[in-house]
């Protein structure tokens, strides 16, 4: 394997690895009153 | 309430305790969750919101009006209101960055709530940048 292939296959393993954040809401929290 | 909640688009959990009046609702993994929704709903429920915080990770974008906005989604944003914490979120302005922080959206005034209050528009006070 060249140099070249095994770049290109880290790269694509690191881009299959590393976690994307993404953007979204993740959690909503209410304090209420007035609650039976 | 808590069905009034989970029939609100996006949501995937309700769970609410009685003991602290806290109610915390997970949304789903790729919905879109309208907070202003979820407190029209807990207002048609009968019940009062104090309080609703939210965590979430998004974009900080510049608005029309030179503000800073969080935007989670490419048809959902928020504005900031300027404290101290968003400060630290404009070098972020324009950039592919996704910053997680948790703030508040709404906030009861002293006072009897008016549905008014209930249905502004939300403001996100910046109470946490979370570091990933």
């Amino acid at each position: 394997m060249n140099r070249k292939s095994l770049a290109v296959l880290l790269l694509a393993g690191c881009v299959f690895v590393v976690p994307k954040l993404e953007a979204q809401i993740r959690h909503i929290e209410m304090r209420v009153e007035g609650m039976t | 309430m808590k069905q009034h909640l989970q029939r609100q688009s996006g949501v995937a959990n309700v769970d609410v305790s009685l003991i602290d009046g806290k109610v915390n609702v997970t949304p789903k993994e790729d919905g879109q969750i309208d907070p202003a929704g979820l407190l029209k709903a807990t207002y048609d429920s009968g019940v009062s919101v104090a309080e609703l915080d939210m965590t979430a990770s998004g974009k900080v974008v510049k608005d029309s009006t030179g503000g800073l906005s969080l935007q989670v989604k490419p048809n959902q944003s928020f504005v900031i209101s300027p404290n101290e914490l968003s400060k630290n979120l404009e070098p972020l302005v324009d950039s592919t960055t996704v910053v997680t922080v948790r703030g508040q959206l709404f906030k009861k005034h002293a006072g009897k709530q008016k549905k008014a209050d209930a249905l502004a528009p939300l403001r996100l006070l910046i109470l946490e940048v979370k570091k990933e």
